[in-house]
């Protein structure tokens, strides 16, 4: 997996995806886009993978797309790079994905960090959607995953105003989970995901999609999904498991069968 | 038009203590237009520079800072509509004084004389506060049909309890050296000659001090004024953590087994 705009790290049962370009606060260019799928891609496909962070280091996420590269762009031309369209690869990530998020997270960073399960923000965290400022609008799920998280009004201001809001403010909006020292957050976001790893990847599988089903889909197809998957899973190992290592008063070990 | 731009705000840097002095005795540290952006320059300056390690913001002449200039907000050029006002507070002000309160190292006011108005919310907005007995804190605003602002609707409540602050607020009275020491809004208080010398004496400790672990402290409190006790709890102990795994940390444990002093 040679990259050179991500790093990748396993540590099984947990895996470190890094956006990599520093220099340029990680701009999300199209080879970086394609480099991100591709490794995550390759991390779904890895049992030794149980959960993933996704980080851009200790200074900054992602702030947003290369500008230089689309300012002169026609309609015609972005619409067939479609270069927002290659994150839903992202947003079908099927193990609990934790975005640690430092520094600015703007625009489509912003947009990748809402794809994730689980944030982790350090203090000097800053989230938003500037691209109101440039004539256009966010791309890749700003206007829909804002306000299914945090509400219409917030994300009406984050998105109508540009300005980014503090990591405070975004914990106040139940828009990240945690703030921490900015120097601890990619280590707390491996622990959280260390422990997530420990559970049953077919149940944590299950519990992400179904989750993810309450922003898809009216309550009544939601509830029946997730009926669906309660059954099935009794159909696991990992079930039995579980259940008689309660009984038994131990701890699990799970396969994932 | 004169070449030479007045100096509102003098700035000198000494082994590691940056001083930040209001300079216009004669208008008693009066802020006006040139004095706001001598001062956002000097604070932002010590925040970046690594020399500095210590900031303290003093008064030259018998104030520390009679706050606003009134005359510049209702003659001339510097005439200011009700907007302005607003802005002035939230696109001048706001920015410093954040800065004053989040800056990564110590910031003391030495209060050489009375703090009004803004002036006192720059004295409030410091980490600590050392005065003599001509100090006072006034929050005048009401004196000329205003409500408080600059920061201090939330720093004094925090600092001397709701009922000091709305007496203040609501009366437009002074609060005395003296009783804004009992009340521990003033650390100490020295006589006036001494002044300068009893905070160079405590700067200097500080620069002495390790430079992460009193950042953090900072950063602790400031994370623990807006959270919960748990959520400060826990982001402490984070922050411990990382502290844990400095240079700091390493040789202080060290120092203390050797009984020595630590080195910086």
């Amino acid at each position: 997996m040679g990259y050179e705009n991500v790093l990748v790290e396993i540590d099984a049962p947990i895996a470190t995806v890094t956006l990599n370009r520093p220099k340029v606060l990680n701009a999300l260019s199209p080879d970086l886009i394609r480099e991100l799928t591709a490794a995550l891609a390759d991390l779904d496909a890895d049992e030794t993978v149980r959960a993933v962070v996704l980080t851009g280091g200790p200074k900054v996420f992602a702030a947003g797309a290369d500008i230089g590269d689309m300012a002169d762009r026609s309609a015609v031309e972005q619409l067939s790079r479609d270069q927002t369209g290659r994150w839903i690869s992202l947003a079908g990530f099927s193990k609990p994905l934790i975005a640690a998020v430092n520094g600015y997270a703007l625009g489509g960073g912003c947009e990748v960090m809402l794809m994730c399960d689980l944030v982790v923000a350090g203090e000097t965290a800053r989230l938003g959607q500037p691209e109101i400022n440039l004539g256009i609008i966010p791309g890749a799920g700003g206007t829909q995953r804002w306000p299914r998280t945090a509400g219409k009004y917030a994300a009406m201001e984050v998105m109508l105003s540009g300005a980014p809001v503090t990591a405070e403010r975004a914990y106040e909006l139940g828009i990240v989970n945690k703030v921490v020292p900015a120097e601890m957050t990619i280590e707390v976001a491996k622990r959280l995901a260390r422990q997530l790893a420990e559970k049953p990847p077919l149940a944590v599988r299950m519990a992400k999609e179904a989750v993810l089903k309450a922003f898809e889909s009216p309550l009544s197809e939601g509830l029946a999904s997730e009926r669906k998957s309660f059954y099935f899973l009794f159909a696991s190992e990992d079930q039995k498991e579980g259940m008689h290592a309660f009984l038994e008063k131990r701890k699990g070990v799970f396969k994932g069968r | 038009m004169a070449t030479e731009v007045e100096q509102h705000v003098s700035v000198e840097n000494e082994s590691g203590i940056g001083w930040i002095r209001f300079n216009r005795p004669e208008k008693m540290n009066a802020i006006g237009a040139l004095t706001r952006k001598q001062l956002a320059e000097s604070i932002k300056q010590a925040e970046r520079d690594d020399a500095v390690r210590v900031v303290v913001l003093t008064g030259s002449g018998r104030a520390f800072s009679s706050g606003a200039d009134v005359t510049e907000m209702v003659q001339g050029a510097g005439m200011r509509t009700p907007e302005d006002v607003g802005n002035v507070l939230r696109n001048e002000y706001m920015p410093m004084l954040m800065r004053l309160r989040t800056m990564p190292k110590p910031v003391i006011a030495a209060m050489n004389g009375p703090a009004v108005g803004i002036g006192a919310s720059f004295a409030l907005a410091c980490d600590i506060r050392i005065g003599t007995p001509e100090s006072y804190i006034l929050e005048a605003f009401v004196n000329i049909g205003l409500a408080p602002d600059g920061g201090v609707s939330w720093l004094l409540p925090r600092l001397a309890g709701t009922g000091v602050a709305y007496e203040m607020f609501f009366t437009g009275k002074p609060l005395s050296a003296a009783d804004a020491h009992r009340l521990g809004v003033i650390n100490r208080i020295v006589p006036a000659e001494r002044l300068e010398e009893e905070v160079r004496d405590l700067a200097n400790q500080l620069v002495a001090q390790p430079r992460q672990a009193l950042a953090g402290a900072k950063r602790s409190v400031n994370h623990a004024l807006v959270s919960s006790y748990e959520d400060a709890m826990e982001f402490e102990s984070y922050l411990q953590e990382a502290q844990a795994a400095s240079s700091e940390f390493a040789e202080g444990v060290q120092a203390f087994l050797a009984r020595r002093l630590a080195k910086k």
